[in-house]
């Protein structure tokens, strides 16, 4: 069995490697830097070849939202492509597929790096990371449908540092004010610093926005330095528009020992006054690859979930907080059933979390929510299962409601409408 | 020989070359064998009354390259050390895994890729209490209970228990 798969691979890997050669040489759109300057830190041909078969792998990502009018989109990815569809009857039947990018790129789709789609005054707007030739090296990308979905833009690349390292783990924020932001985890640092044979830890979080909306971009801007390699980012925009983003971060303790735990800033933030979002003391020289989400509601009170591996707190937390001042952060999910990939959203007081556990043998759907802004919680409930693989569920906002989707491989996509439920 | 038109020598060489690499090509791919749900029982059967090290790692994960190398080093110092390794990378052609491998000095080493199940399934199996963050090591010792680390191991603590375990 390993014998056909690993020939098959290896045969989509060939394919896509050299797509990669090509994308490599050519994947660039500012006219500002010349195609063939992209440096390449050395890497072994074994390791290269291992991280394209990583790229070959068919991927069960999908990402969802609804446009104003109801309809919902889908983007999925599917051999090098992504393909943006619709539907008007909640999922149950689906538009013919449309290509977004022209060329076809390793578009990456495994676990916490996958597209993102967000919908604001008709704009479909799509981000992804598309992996390079190098061991653990991608491109932010960015595309947007003004018609509909029946044309989209050619694709830029967002990051203006083009060396063939790791820009990646795009998160996507669009508000009705033609305001578009990409935030992700960017190494250029990190790489200058290994060139002057200094230490530094992580990698670095890097933003780009626009002001009108998605057409075109400012130059990148750190935002931080010292995040965590390898894990989703939360982003979610304040109440004046401003994008606020959560990720894990590299801290520090006494003894000089990595603690893996959770950071927040506003993009405006002024010289890297990032904010401690968790307190869990998660010591470990390691990758989690294991994120955290945020929501922001229309008083702007932030609802941030997230895992840790912490001894004697593993799991999944949730807090909110208001400018300062902090709620005490509540466990949530049953901690012998592999809590994880939780998502938070909110709809006017309303605050819904979903999240997966595992019980050795099927994957459930796990959802909380409450009415009062997360002063209160139901008790989690169960809201789906499956035998198989599943994607990360997402929770989002349409036709007045809050959904949970969740794209398993055995059911493929399915829709819940969550009702609002009385808090206790 | 001397007279042969250079294409014939060129072919002559390239089949050579090839007799030469396909028993290594074809030891790579036996040597890594697909782990599936029963697997860690096998390992366990296969070390039965010994103590050894499995090491959980990824070809996407940035600090694993370091623990690799800790545990190269490790096998060159405790040549008799019995070292499990099982990348978590799904679908990943095992040659492209074994020569990376071979890179660090663990060709000896054993050597298995997740294949199958979804990881969800196989990391339960291993333990329920892996989240999944890597590298992960796992000592057993001799009567086979295990002790997870998470992240990379202090080498001073690899040497110790390698040291303990060769006695």
């Amino acid at each position: 069995m390993i014998f056909k798969r690993g020939l098959s691979a290896a045969l989509a890997a060939a394919v896509l490697s050299l797509a990669l050669t090509a994308a490599g040489a050519a994947g660039v759109e500012s006219p500002a830097t010349a195609p063939a300057a992209r440096k390449s830190p050395a890497a072994s041909q074994e390791r290269m070849k291992a991280w394209q078969a990583i790229l070959a792998k068919p991927s069960l990502a999908v990402a969802v939202a609804f446009d104003e009018g109801g309809r919902l989109w889908r983007v999925a990815n599917r051999d090098g492509y992504l393909l943006a569809s619709h539907s008007d009857d909640l999922g149950r039947s689906f538009s013919e597929p449309r290509r977004i990018n022209p060329e076809p790129e390793a578009i990456l789709g495994d676990g916490e790096n996958r597209p993102k789609l967000v919908v604001s005054r008709g704009v479909l707007h799509v981000s992804w990371t598309r992996g390079l030739s190098g061991p653990m090296t991608g491109d932010i990308r960015y595309s947007q449908s003004r018609d509909a979905g029946r044309s989209f833009s050619v694709p830029l690349t967002i990051n203006d540092d083009r060396d063939i390292i790791s820009h990646r783990f795009d998160a996507l924020v669009a508000d009705e004010r033609g305001r578009v932001a990409l935030a992700w985890l960017d190494k250029r640092d990190l790489q200058a610093a290994q060139q002057a044979a200094r230490p530094y830890r992580g990698a670095a979080v890097y933003v780009a926005e626009s002001h009108d909306g998605g057409q075109s971009f400012a130059a990148n801007r750190k935002l931080a330095d010292h995040s965590c390699e390898c894990c989703r980012i939360g982003l979610a925009s304040d109440v004046d528009g401003v994008p606020v983003a959560l990720w894990r971060h590299v801290f520090v303790d006494a003894a000089g020992q990595p603690i893996r735990d959770f950071a927040l800033a506003r993009f405006d933030v002024a010289g890297q006054a990032i904010t401690r979002a968790s307190e869990d003391g998660w010591q470990l020289n390691g990758c989690p690859h294991h994120g955290a989400d945020l929501a922001i509601d229309a008083a702007g009170r932030r609802h941030l979930v997230w895992f840790t591996g912490a001894a004697g707190k593993a799991g999944l937390w949730y807090r909110h907080g208001d400018g300062s001042a902090w709620q005490a952060p509540m466990p949530f999910g049953e901690a012998g059933r592999q809590p994880a990939r939780a998502t938070v959203r909110t709809l006017a007081s309303r605050v819904v979390v979903a999240w997966q556990e595992f019980d050795g043998q099927n994957l459930y759907l796990r959802v909380m929510q409450s009415s009062d802004r997360g002063e209160h919680w139901t008790a989690p409930a169960t809201q789906a299962s499956t035998t198989q693989a599943a994607d990360y569920p997402q929770l989002l906002v349409g036709r007045g409601q809050i959904w949970l989707a969740w794209h398993t491989a055995a059911e493929g996509l399915r829709l819940f409408a969550l009702t609002p439920a009385p808090t206790p | 020989m001397k007279r042969m038109p250079h294409v014939m020598k060129l072919r002559v060489l390239l089949g050579l070359l090839g007799l030469l690499a396909w028993p290594a090509v074809a030891q790579a791919e036996a040597q890594v064998r697909p782990f599936v749900s029963g697997s860690l029982a096998a390992i366990r059967t296969a070390h039965a009354g010994q103590p050894f090290i499995l090491s959980l790692w990824s070809i996407d994960c940035s600090h694993c390259p370091k623990e690799l190398a800790a545990l190269g080093a490790l096998k060159k110092a405790h040549p008799r050390l019995r070292l499990v390794l099982v990348a978590t990378d799904n679908g990943v052609p095992p040659t492209a895994l074994a020569e990376y491998v071979a890179q660090h000095g663990l060709e000896a080493a054993e050597q298995w890729v997740f294949a199958g199940e979804q990881d969800e399934r196989l990391r339960h199996e291993i333990d329920p209490r892996w989240w999944g963050e890597l590298p992960r090591t796992y000592f057993f010792d001799a009567a086979q209970r295990m002790e997870g680390v998470s992240g990379l191991v202090p080498l001073q603590r690899l040497q110790q228990w390698a040291t303990a375990a060769g006695r």
